[in-house]
C-alpha cells in the first residue's frame, strides 16, 4: 500500500527513520533434498511472536530453527503499543533494555466529541509498578530488538531468512515441511512445529483449518507521518471532529518523531481511492491544523485496515501448535494483537520445553491450547466491544454512540462507554492446571490461582538475582524460566522440608527457585505480605509464565511436589504423591 | 450498576435495535423508554431525564456546515 512516489499533492513521502538490515538466504547441508539434521522444533514465521517462541525456548535450553519468508524485519505500519504484561515477558526473555531505551511510555489519553473533551482515561498504574502500562514503539523496532536477542542466542536459534514454508505433512511423531528459498527448495523434518506465520498462515491452510468469527465492515485508513513535536505520548481520539466531520480519528506518538494517524472511512467511500495520497494528505493536514501542529510534516506510509475478530477452535493439532495471528486475529482497537501473541509464546515455551526435556507428557500442551483459546475468547470479547464503538457495525451502534458522545459532555455516568478498553492481563480462571492442584481457598487478597503476579517492590534484604545491586528490585524480577516458590516467613528461615526443594527439583531437571520473604524485615516486605494476604507460613507457587499455580496458607514439601507432579502430568513418573 | 454491566446492557440494546432494523428501531426505543418509565416510577426524576435527553440535542447531533 505504501507509495514512495511523489503524490500529486506535491508533498513528498519521507522514509521511516529505520533502515532494516537485509539478510541472505542460505541452504543447510542436505541429503536427497532434505535437511540433514532433524530438528526438535521448527518455528515458522519470525514476527514478534515467532521470535518470542524461539527466545523463550532458548532460555529454557531448547534449540529451534526459525524460518522466515522475508529478508528483513517487517516494514510498514503495524503494532505500536506494547503492554506492561508483554514487557514483563520480554524482560524474562532478556530483551527489556532495548524496549525501554527505544519506546515511549504512556499512561492514558483523551477523547473528544466535536470540539469538546468527553473523556480522560488512565490505565492501571500506581507506585508499586516497575514498568509503564503501555510503551509505544514501531513493530520494526520490536522485531529488531528481538532479532538482536535471538542473535545473542544463535547457538540455540538457527534463523533462516528468505525461506518460505510452502507445504506441510503432519505425522504422528513430527512434521515434514516443504521450504522454498531463492537458492532452491528443500524439506525439513522436526518433532514439533510452531506456526507463527501470521494472519495468512500457510500452515493453517495446509492443515485445512480456518479461523471463525466476525469480519467487520468498518474500514480505517492508517497513516504514519514524520513530524517533530513535543506533544506528550497519549492516546487521542476524535469523534466527528471539525477537521473530518462524520469520521473518527486516532492519534498516537511513536519514537523518532513518527506519528500514527488512523481515521475511519465513511460507508460510501471507495477503499482504493481512499488510500490515494491526494485523498489522504488533506485529511491529515486538516487534523494537524485542528490540534495546532504547525511544523513541517511528511507522510511515510498509508494502508487500509479492517477489523477481524477470529480464532481457531484449538491451537494444538497433533505436533503442530499455533500462536499469534496465525491462531487468532483480534481487532487493533484495544491493542491486543501482538500483545496476546506474546502471551501465547510465553505460555507455550515452558510447556514445550518441559515436554521436550522429558519432564512432562505432551498433555501439558493441551493446556496451552485450552488456556490460550480461552484467553483469545476474552480478548475477542473486549476487542469486539472496542470495535463496536470505534467502527459501529450497524445503524444502532452508531445512534447509541451519538447518544453517548453527546451526553458525555454533561453526564459523567456514561463516559465509561467511551473508554478504549486497553488490553489487560488475563487470568486462566478455570484452567485445568489450576484445578489440578488444591489451593487454600481463604485468601482475602493477592492473585488467585490462574492470575498473573501483582507487581510489588521488594525489600532490600530479599535476594533478587536479576536486580543489579539488589536494590530497587520488584517481585516480577524474581521470575525467570523456572517455577518460583514464594514463601513468607517471619524470622527469615525456610522450614527444613521446603529448604530441600531447590536441590530436589533441580535434581529432577526442573528449573526451580525458592524465594524467602520475611515480612518482619522492612516496610516493603510487610506491605507485600499484606497485599498477598500472606501470613507467616503462606506460599505462592508461580509458573514460569508468571501465572500463579497454587497458594497455600501453610504448605509442606509434599504439597509442592504433588502440585508440580500434577501439572507436569508425571504422577506415575516419580511418585509425586509423596 | 458498574461499568461492565453498563457496557453489557448497552450492547444488548444495540443488538436488539439491529435485529429489528432501522425502520422499527425507534418504536423499540419508545417501548423501551416506556417500560423504563414505569420501572423508575419517579415523576420528578423522569422529567429531569427527559429534559436532559432533549438538552443540546440539536447542538450535539445536528448537521454542521463544513
Ligand atoms: C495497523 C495495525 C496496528 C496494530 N497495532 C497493534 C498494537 O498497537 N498493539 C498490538 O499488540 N498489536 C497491534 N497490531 C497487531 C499486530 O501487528 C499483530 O498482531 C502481530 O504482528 C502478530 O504477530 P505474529 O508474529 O503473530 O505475526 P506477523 O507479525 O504477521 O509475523 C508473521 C511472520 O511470518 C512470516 N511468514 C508468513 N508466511 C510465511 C511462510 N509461509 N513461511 C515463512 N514465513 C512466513 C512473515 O514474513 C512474518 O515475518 C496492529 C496491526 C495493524 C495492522
Amino acid at each position: 500500500m505504501a507509495d514512495a512516489s511523489a503524490p500529486r499533492t506535491g508533498r513528498a513521502f519521507a522514509p521511516y527513520p529505520f533502515v532494516p538490515e537485509r539478510f541472505p538466504a542460505a541452504l543447510p547441508p542436505l541429503r536427497d533434498g532434505v535437511d540433514r539434521s532433524r530438528h526438535r522444533v521448527a518455528i515458522v514465521g519470525a514476527g514478534p511472536v515467532g521470535y518470542c517462541v524461539a527466545i523463550g525456548l532458548a532460555v529454557q535450553g531448547i534449540d529451534s530453527v526459525l524460518i522466515e519468508a522475508d529478508d528483513s524485519v517487517c516494514a510498514g505500519s503495524r503494532a505500536i503499543c506494547i503492554s506492561r504484561r508483554s514487557l514483563e515477558i520480554i524482560d524474562r526473555l532478556g530483551a527489556l533494555p532495548g524496549f525501554l531505551a527505544t519506546g515511549l511510555p504512556w499512561t492514558g489519553g483523551r477523547s473528544f466529541y466535536r470540539e469538546r473533551e468527553v473523556l480522560r482515561f488512565t490505565m492501571p498504574n500506581d507506585a508499586n509498578q516497575r514498568l509503564p502500562p503501555m510503551l509505544n514503539l514501531a513493530q520494526y523496532h520490536i522485531e529488531q530488538i528481538l532479532l538482536e536477542r535471538a542473535r545473542e542466542l544463535s547457538d540455540r536459534i538457527d534463523l533462516r531468512w528468505q525461506t518460505r514454508l510452502t507445504g506441510l505433512e503432519p505425522h504422528a511423531d513430527g512434521v515434514r515441511a516443504r521450504l522454498a528459498t531463492p537458492l532452491g527448495d528443500y524439506a525439513l523434518e522436526a518433532d514439533w512445529l510452531v506456526a507463527t506465520d501470521g494472519g495468512r498462515s500457510v500452515v493453517r491452510e495446509s492443515l485445512g483449518l480456518a479461523l471463525t468469527g466476525t469480519n467487520y465492515e468498518g474500514r480505517y485508513v492508517i497513516v504514519d507521518v514524520a513530524m517533530p513535536s513535543d506533544r506528550p505520548t497519549e492516546r487521542l481520539a476524535f469523534f466527528d471532529p471539525p477537521c473530518n466531520p462524520g469520521s473518527t480519528v486516532l492519534v498516537h506518538k511513536q519514537p523518532q518523531d513518527v506519528w500514527r494517524i488512523d481515521y475511519q472511512l465513511r460507508r460510501d467511500e471507495d477503499a482504493e481511492a481512499a488510500v490515494r495520497p491526494e485523498n489522504v494528505l488533506p485529511r491529515v493536514e486538516s487534523l494537524l491544523a485542528m490540534i495546532g501542529e504547525t511544523a513541517a510534516w511528511a507522510p511515510i506510509w498509508i494502508s487500509l485496515y479492517r477489523a477481524n475478530a477470529l480464532t481457531l477452535e484449538r491451537y494444538r493439532h497433533g505436533r503442530v501448535l499455533f500462536a499469534g495471528d496465525a491462531a487468532h486475529l483480534v481487532p487493533i482497537f484495544g491493542v491486543r494483537g501482538a500483545n496476546s501473541g506474546i502471551d501465547d509464546a510465553d505460555n507455550l515455551a515452558w510447556k514445550l520445553a518441559a515436554v521436550l526435556q522429558g519432564l512432562a507428557t505432551d498433555r501439558l500442551l493441551d493446556s496451552y491450547s485450552e488456556e490460550r483459546v480461552a484467553a483469545a475468547k476474552e480478548n475477542l470479547r473486549h476487542g469486539t466491544k472496542s470495535t463496536e464503538f470505534m467502527a459501529p457495525p450497524s445503524f444502532a451502534f452508531e445512534w447509541m454512540r451519538t447518544a453517548v458522545l453527546g451526553l458525555a459532555v454533561r453526564h459523567e455516568s456514561v463516559r465509561s462507554l467511551i473508554n478504549p478498553r486497553q488490553t489487560s492481563p488475563i487470568a486462566y480462571t478455570g484452567s485445568s492446571l489450576s484445578r489440578a492442584v488444591e489451593s487454600s481457598a481463604d485468601f482475602a487478597a493477592g492473585p488467585a490461582p490462574g492470575s498473573v503476579l501483582v507487581e510489588a517492590p521488594l525489600g532490600p534484604r530479599t535476594p533478587s538475582p536479576r536486580a543489579a545491586d539488589g536494590h530497587g528490585a520488584y517481585l516480577t524480577q524474581l521470575l525467570g524460566s523456572h517455577f518460583t516458590l514464594l514463601h513468607f516467613s517471619k524470622g527469615g528461615t525456610l522450614p527444613a522440608d521446603l529448604g530441600g526443594l531447590d536441590a530436589e527439583m533441580r535434581g529432577l531437571g526442573i528449573r526451580w527457585h525458592t524465594v524467602l520473604i520475611d515480612p518482619g524485615t522492612d516496610d516493603a516486605s510487610a506491605t507485600l505480605a499484606a497485599r498477598y494476604d500472606a501470613a507467616n507460613g503462606a506460599s505462592y507457587l508461580v509458573r514460569p509464565d508468571g501465572h500463579v499455580l497454587a497458594r497455600w496458607r501453610r504448605c509442606a514439601a509434599k504439597d509442592v511436589r504433588l502440585a508440580v507432579a500434577r501439572v507436569l502430568d508425571r504422577i506415575g513418573a516419580h511418585g509425586g504423591g509423596g | 450498576m458498574n461499568a461492565e454491566d453498563l457496557d453489557t446492557v448497552y450492547t444488548d440494546l444495540c443488538r436488539a435495535m439491529t435485529a429489528v432494523g432501522e425502520a422499527q428501531a425507534p418504536i423499540l426505543l419508545a417501548r423501551f423508554a416506556l417500560l423504563a418509565i414505569v420501572e423508575i416510577a419517579d415523576a420528578g426524576r423522569l422529567r429531569r431525564l427527559i429534559a436532559a435527553a432533549a438538552e443540546d440535542l440539536a447542538e450535539a447531533t445536528g448537521k454542521r456546515e463544513s
